[in-house]
């Protein structure tokens, strides 16, 4: 479906696009149905309709200066642009734009690792970088670090952590645009900047001290549309000495409350990496009567709950703890959260897990001598890119809703009860709220949970349900205090319009910004929910 | 940018491997630079024939991308025939995509799972000029 930019008609279309050939040369910009293909997003659920983004054409430049050129260009032309690093954000919009007949700006050909330094712990990367090939650059140094990446490796450091994506170590390397220090930016005008110590000439410190002097603008460029990273610095983690894995169950759903807060002090201290929890009632939903009550509207109650473990011999709740460092303060550690957790909840019990020298060889990177059913996804616990993770996408696809939550075990039980009774509303979509729906650790100081419905291509009375649901979760989230943390383009004004405090202070605060820094919106108009002025009238 | 020479050339190669039996195997034409077998769908295929390698893996494309396709698409030519789930397929495409390749040619040969999956016969082939051969 060919699409042309907004407020241009095909022969000025084919100037501007003549001009990007003449910037970047003429290989390296693409249009047409066939060419842009790959830049569909295709786990959208409203794929083929008329809801669906699609992009005009796409352009590859290979250095900064061109990425400048190319922004002049657009700014003339007053076309859109939407850049992507490696654009693999599947399950939050692909790499489809905002607003239909944008160009898609692919950072893919500025693949350059800059730096690995591995005295001081960073890296300082291009857009073009995958998780893969900042672990070549690692591996070229003796692993003498460790990555922490998203389940699929093959999106890039810049473009998960501008949609604040996470990973799965330590805590304050899993919030990926918490672990950066500093970037280097193409401003809508095509100026170039660099934040922090990158904006004093000769310093050597970039990568070290996010802050310069002064305000940090770093943080508008994380899911925003202030301008086009062209580099970003991350810190990397020393490679542990060590790796140490451990389960605690506990028997009751009340003692969840405990359990939670005895997590929170671990992580908060330093003690522990990413933790998994789970239910071993999750072996029970196969039982249909358990399932009922399991998914009973109102929630169960905690004897009913209680009662079904007990009638199983199974405990409650349970959850799998990593430990990172040198061999001895592993096992302290671990001793350290078994007597803490033992001594305070009744009953609670402790399994000893695998625990072996980093880096891991493959068999253990396979995980599966664990003495318990593990959810712990080993590659990713370890910072190791893969692909594997795909063995979870079900259908064509699917679309993720993933709220911020109190890190508290009311809160999660909460959200499992409102969220489950309102998505009785779908029947037919899996009940991904109900009482054994787990939170998920990912950011450092923070609870999610996971809604992702799945797309199919054939199917749209199937999708259909999925975008409405998707709706429906936003909003009764936000009635609660939980909102999204990331959205495909399709959902991001939904989203945006729930974080209203102050009749939308913040939205109409970074309009202010977007109107005088880019008025006619070249860069990625509407992601964030930020429109500029050309776009709201 | 693929020719329809090309996509000719490339459709009489996806019947040949399309069944997943040593005998279409054997047929394979000569064109291929490797084939990818996902054991999950073909077995108890030879790891080479008429000097194609095959590469083996069991759903997780991670493996032959970073040991082989990984160095392999950023040079020129290098055309792949697989015979895969399409999960598997979908991940290898988008990959290909990014590396200036596309897929040539494919073709269903077995009904999808609960999951949606389902065997397919393919051949990415490089269509940028920066890689073309
Ligand atoms: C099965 C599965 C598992 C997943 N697991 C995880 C996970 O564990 N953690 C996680 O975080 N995500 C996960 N994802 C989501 C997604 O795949 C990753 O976040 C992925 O890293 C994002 O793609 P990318 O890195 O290629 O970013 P891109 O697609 O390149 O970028 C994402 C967005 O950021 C903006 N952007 C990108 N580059 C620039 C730039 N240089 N300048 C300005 N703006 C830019 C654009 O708006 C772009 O659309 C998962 C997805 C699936 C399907």
């Amino acid at each position: 479906m060919s699409v042309l930019p907004p407020d241009i008609d095909s022969a000025s279309f084919a100037a501007f696009l003549e001009e990007l050939r003449g910037a970047v040369g003429a290989d390296w910009v693409w249009s047409g149905d066939a060419d842009m293909f790959p830049y569909r997003d295709s786990f959208s659920p409203v794929w083929n309709t008329a809801e669906e983004r699609h992009a005009s054409a796409a352009v590859a430049p290979e250095d900064v200066e061109q990425v400048s050129a190319v922004v002049k260009i657009a700014r003339k032309h007053r076309v859109p642009l939407y850049p992507i690093s490696t654009g693999k954000n599947f399950g939050y919009g692909g790499p489809s734009p905002n607003v239909n007949g944008s160009v898609v700006l692919d950072l893919k050909r500025m693949n350059r690792v800059i730096e690995v330094n591995t005295d001081r712990n960073y890296c300082l990367v291009e857009p073009g970088v995958s998780y893969f090939d900042l672990q070549r650059a690692v591996d070229a140094t003796g692993n003498k670090v460790m990555l922490d990446c998203p389940d699929p490796g093959w999106g890039s450091p810049i473009g998960n952590s501008l949609e604040r994506g996470v990973g799965y170590t330590m805590p304050h390397f899993r919030d990926h645009f918490g672990a950066h220090c500093g970037m280097e930016v193409v401003l809508p005008d095509g100026e170039i900047m660099r934040t922090g110590m990158g904006a004093l000439p000769g310093s050597e410190t970039w990568q070290e001290y996010p802050y310069g002097f002064g305000p940090d603008p770093a943080g508008l460029f994380a899911q925003g549309n202030f301008g086009v990273v062209t580099k970003m610095g991350f810190r990397l983690m020393p490679m542990p000495e060590y790796y140490r894995t451990g389960l605690i169950t506990v028997p009751r759903r009340r003692d969840f409350i405990k359990l939670v807060n005895h997590v929170n002090f671990l992580s908060d201290s330093g003690l522990i990496g990413e933790v998994e929890y789970g239910s071993p009632l999750s072996a029970l939903m196969g039982n249909p009567d358990f399932f009922v009550l399991a998914t009973k509207t109102g929630g169960p109650s905690d004897a009913e709950m209680d009662a079904a473990a007990s009638a199983a011999g199974l405990p409650s709740f349970q959850v799998e703890l990593q430990f990172f460092g040198p061999q001895k303060a592993t096992l302290e550690n671990w001793n350290y959260a078994k007597d803490r957790i033992l001594s305070d909840i009744p009953g609670a019990a402790a399994v000893d897990g695998d625990h072996f020298t980093l880096p891991a060889s493959e068999d253990q990177l396979n995980n599966t001598t664990q003495p318990w059913q593990t959810s712990i996804k080993r590659r990713r616990s370890l910072g190791v890119p893969s692909l594997g993770a795909w063995k979870i996408v079900r259908d064509d696809g699917h679309v993720g809703f993933f709220p911020v939550l109190p890190r508290t075990g009311e809160a999660v039980f909460e959200v499992q009860r409102v969220l489950g009774d309102a998505m009785k509303e779908f029947p037919t979509l899996p009940p991904f709220f109900n009482a054994l729906t787990m939170p998920l650790f990912w950011h450092t100081h923070t609870f999610q949970m996971v809604f992702a419905p799945s797309i199919k291509h054939d199917d749209p009375q199937h999708n259909a349900i999925t975008h409405a649901s998707m709706k429906k979760c936003v909003a009764v989230a936000a009635e609660h205090g939980w909102g999204d943390y990331r959205a495909a383009p399709i959902y991001q004004d939904d989203v945006s319009n729930t974080y209203s405090f102050n009749n939308h202070i913040l939205r109409r605060f970074h309009e202010q910004l977007k109107d005088a820094i880019d008025p006619d919106g070249i860069i990625a108009p509407g992601r964030g929910g930020i429109w500029p002025r050309r776009f709201r009238a | 940018m693929i020719t329809r020479r090309e996509a000719i050339k490339w459709g009489v190669v996806v019947p040949a491997i399309a069944a997943s039996s040593q005998a279409a195997f054997a047929r394979a034409p000569q064109g291929l630079d490797a084939f990818l077998l996902d054991t999950r769908y073909v077995e108890n295929l030879p790891a080479e024939h008429a000097a194609i390698t095959a590469i083996r893996f069991a759903g997780d494309v991670t493996r032959p991308w970073f040991d082989t396709l990984d160095h392999a698409w950023r040079r020129r030519g290098y055309v792949l025939g697989g015979i895969t789930g399409s999960d598997a397929l979908f991940v290898l495409e988008v990959l290909a995509q990014q590396h200036g390749r596309r897929v040539v040619s494919q073709q269903q040969l077995g009904e999808k799972n609960e999951r949606g999956v389902y065997p397919v016969s393919w051949v990415i082939a490089p269509v940028h000029p920066s890689v073309t051969a």
